[in-house]
């Protein structure tokens, strides 16, 4: 009889615990690690979300750094080598999803419960005096003569690369695929006529389409956008039909817990996240930045991460640049 | 009478921040802290922006790029320190300020070449603000012209340079060391195709070999080794006399100063190639150009004045393509870029016209921080002089701990030291055997560069060769790494002798 009352007051106290750690949350401040360098599109979104994140929580938000590693897997590393308690965040995008195949660790991106800030979308564009005015013309082009004009997307297996692929694969066209290390050196060699076409996203390609440098030809979202000073870019999707079988591909910058921290933290930090999205000054930022919002939480954003990652892995898998087998991970091919 | 109104907004802001004791300390707390982290082998001005920015973010943008630019400047300057008074570059754009500031030191004139080292450093970052003000479009159009050929070339260029440079009679061995350099350059994953090169399965090549832990390696531990061999005394300590540096040395060098800063302002201009390449041109074309080339390497103030002009005049060169059209032109650009989004300003044509005090403000910031810098410089050089008096004995392990500590800094990681002590050991082999250090060095840092370069210009003309002589400025590169091989073959100076002489001949017939 005791016995059974000790145990009930233990599973009591036990429950009191952590219901109070749970009521608590957040006693104390939350360190959100970014695992891309300072000033970096990822940087910039987690530490505008995370600043109107602080008006809502009764502690702060701490933005820091952890850079370094495959894919960032030194940040990612960090934060899931901290307790599961729901005091270290991660701020992520979609790149990390490619750290396990990279080799940078050997974990699946399930191990995050997500938040998603959104990202800006990419857009097809080429040099400025090039012949081709509308996405029809250059496709005609591309078809006509395969692998004649040059086409930059940033490195092989970049959210770039795999947006150029799936507008091959989705009109038929084929071009010839150049490297270049990092979106700002693929503009810059479409702006000197050295390729033809570039895809980054209009994030990277605002001041560019400003100063006449490139000309836009389509939008990979299924919208289309309005740009001040360069007019309206219409969607691919109205000129290739089809074209939403393999499109969009779209980056997911965000932020992480650990999937297995309390659900009262994953709670407190979904509300605050969705009011902060919410806030005028985060609503200023994202029109500026030519930034789309999202705003998927929990099992939803778990999904978009999933489908990334298998996309990304398997992908880099095919091109024979992924150091580890997608299978042996367990990621479920596309 | 625009020009007017924003020469009212430049004066304005630095009237400004000068009246705020706040912005005061911040300008010269940066530069100073930028100077330390350019002066501590290791710590470069790209991580010293970074890591600053983080530290910004709570400012407001004027603030916060006080804060940065004087970081920059001070950290591109303080890597001469070391350089003159150890021979230990601080980073690798004060690489070539080593050839001449260190003879200078041994004998006994570093005071003399740390005073010249502050004051061509700050007319070079003038000469780069005037520039970024006068001509920022023009040469933002010019510099956009680089394709993949003229990236190679320029690469080759440097790399080819500064082989030639380092030693007059060892030339082929300057080279020789520069071709080891790229090799080394080319193992991890390679840049276009993510495919392993010589990476023995050993995953911390994958990413490459770092830069810092060879530079360390190879200029810190030769001249650590050879310090203790020969009992060395690092340089002869003399009391600087004039506050105000050698106004004579500046004046008759003007000529060097001003073509030096031209040549920081168009590299700095150019994406992605920033204070590294232009202080070894910059040296270059001044030892060509000066009456008396067998003087470089042996303790020319116009050495110095050159490497160091550039360098610093690189930092204008390199804000110019990122305040007209948001590209960054050199590595710590790419970090200010960072910092001005995460302050919500997107660099770009449109900043003329949304912020149409931007520019202005930017160079009056860059104003201040040079003279900030200058400051600094001159209060620092009467003291860091006096590091020359203390014993070796006592020195050098200091030296030593601090290289290894700026070796494993980077990225925490003890591979970086398994790294640094080889490329030591070898570095110093090669010393002995008169191999120069430097050209290996600029390899590891130009081979990337180099080598996806040409491989892309290869991929895109689809194996033809003529791209490199179909474009002008591609011509030009070639033809200066022409001139600059065939310059050191012994038939050819023959050649070019004899030709002088017959002109003089005539002339003087």
């Amino acid at each position: 009889m005791k016995r059974i009352v000790s145990c009930a007051a233990l599973a009591l106290t036990t429950a009191i615990t952590a219901n109070s750690i749970a009521a608590d949350y957040p006693s104390r401040n939350i360190t959100a690690a970014v695992v891309w360098g300072a000033g970096g599109g990822t940087d910039t979104a987690v530490r505008v979300v995370a600043n109107e994140m602080n008006k809502f929580l009764p502690t702060r938000i701490n933005v820091v750094n952890k850079t370094g590693g495959v894919a960032g897997s030194a940040g990612m590393l960090y934060g899931h080598s901290k307790p599961a308690d729901g005091y270290t965040i991660v701020g992520i995008s979609e790149s990390n999803v490619t750290a396990a195949v990279n080799g940078g660790w050997d974990k699946k991106f399930s191990v995050w419960y997500p938040f998603i800030i959104g990202g800006s979308p990419d857009l097809i564009s080429v040099t400025a005096n090039s012949p081709y005015k509308t996405l029809e013309d250059l496709m005609a082009a591309a078809k006509k003569a395969p692998k004649s004009i040059k086409a930059a997307a940033s490195g092989a297996g970049s959210i770039h690369h795999l947006n150029l692929l799936a507008l091959e694969n989705g009109t038929g066209a084929k071009f010839s695929f150049i490297p270049y290390k990092g979106s700002a050196p693929g503009q810059n060699a479409a702006i000197t006529g050295e390729v033809t076409v570039v895809v980054t996203s209009l994030a990277e390609q605002q001041q560019l389409l400003k100063a006449k440098k490139l000309r836009p030809l389509a939008m990979l979202v299924k919208e289309d956008t309005t740009v001040e000073g360069v007019g309206t870019i219409p969607s691919a999707f109205k000129s290739v039909a089809g074209l939403d079988k393999y499109l969009p591909i779209g980056q997911a910058i965000g932020m992480g817990i650990r999937a297995d921290a309390p659900d009262a933290a994953k709670k407190v930090l979904t509300e605050a996240f969705k009011k902060a999205l919410e806030t005028d000054k985060v609503k200023q930022w994202a029109a500026d930045n030519f930034f789309t919002i999202s705003g998927q939480t929990g099992d939803e954003a778990s999904a978009t991460f999933a489908g990334l990652e298998s996309l990304f892995s398997w992908t880099l898998h095919e091109l024979g640049a992924a150091k580890v087998d997608p299978a042996t991970l367990g990621i479920a091919k596309p | 009478m625009a020009f007017f109104t924003n020469l009212g907004t430049f004066f304005q802001t630095i009237g400004g921040m000068l009246t705020d004791p706040y912005t005061v300390l911040l300008l010269l707390g940066s530069s100073f802290l930028g100077i330390i982290f350019g002066a501590l082998p290791g710590l470069t001005a790209t991580l010293g922006v970074a890591l600053l920015t983080t530290l910004t973010y709570s400012m407001d943008l004027q603030t916060a790029l006080i804060a940065l630019i004087s970081m920059y400047v001070g950290a591109v300057y303080g890597g001469s320190y070391p350089s003159i008074l150890i021979n230990i570059p601080g980073t690798a754009a004060a690489a070539a300020t080593a050839l001449d500031g260190y003879p200078m030191a041994q004998r006994g004139d570093g005071g003399k070449a740390l005073g010249l080292t502050t004051t061509a450093s700050f007319i070079g970052t003038v000469i780069g603000m005037i520039a970024l003000i006068a001509f920022a479009p023009l040469i933002a159009d010019a510099a956009l012209q680089f394709t993949s050929y003229e990236f190679f070339l320029l690469a080759f260029f440097g790399i080819i340079i500064s082989g030639t440079l380092t030693s007059d009679d060892l030339v082929y061995k300057g080279w020789i060391a520069g071709l080891l350099g790229l090799a080394l350059s080319t193992i991890g994953r390679d840049q276009l195709q993510s495919y392993p090169r010589f990476t023995f399965g050993i995953p911390e090549l994958e990413g490459g070999i770092e830069v810092v832990p060879v530079l360390i390696g190879a200029f810190a531990i030769p001249q650590i080794i050879k310090s203790m061999r020969d009992r060395l005394v690092l340089g002869k300590a003399q009391p600087i006399k004039r506050i105000l540096p050698e106004f004579m040395t500046i004046v008759k060098n003007f000529k060097h100063i001003v073509r030096s800063a031209l040549i920081g302002v168009g590299i700095g201009a150019v994406p992605g190639v920033g204070e590294d390449i232009a202080g070894w041109v910059s040296y270059g074309t001044t030892k060509n150009s000066h009456p008396h080339p067998e003087n470089f390497g042996k303790g020319e103030p116009a050495g110095i004045i050159a490497s160091e002009t550039a360098n610093n005049a690189c930092i204008g060169g390199a804000l110019i393509p990122l305040v007209t059209l948001g590209i960054p032109g050199s590595p710590p650009a790419v970090m200010l870029l960072g910092a001005l989004m995460l302050h919500g300003l997107n660099p770009g044509p449109l900043v003329v016209i949304t912020q149409p005090n931007f520019l202005y403000q930017l160079c009056a910031i860059m104003a201040l921080a040079s003279l900030a810098m200058w400051i600094n410089g001159m209060f620092l050089t009467k003291h860091v002089i006096k590091v020359l008096r203390v014993p070796a004995t006592v020195f050098l392990p200091i030296v030593t701990v601090l290289s290894v500590v700026g070796s494993y800094a980077l990225g925490l990681s003890i591979f970086n030291l398994f790294l640094m002590v080889p490329v030591g050991i070898i570095a110093y082999l090669l010393g002995e055997m008169d191999y120069p250090i430097s050209p290996l060095v600029i390899g590891v840092i130009l081979g990337p560069m180099a080598d996806e370069n040409l491989r892309r210009a290869l991929m895109i003309s689809e194996g033809s060769l003529m791209g490199f002589i179909e474009r002008p400025v591609s011509i030009l590169l070639l033809l200066a790494i022409l001139l600059t091989v065939c310059s050191q073959i012994p038939a050819w100076k023959r050649m070019t002798n004899q030709i002088k002489a017959k002109v003089f001949k005539r002339k003087a017939s």
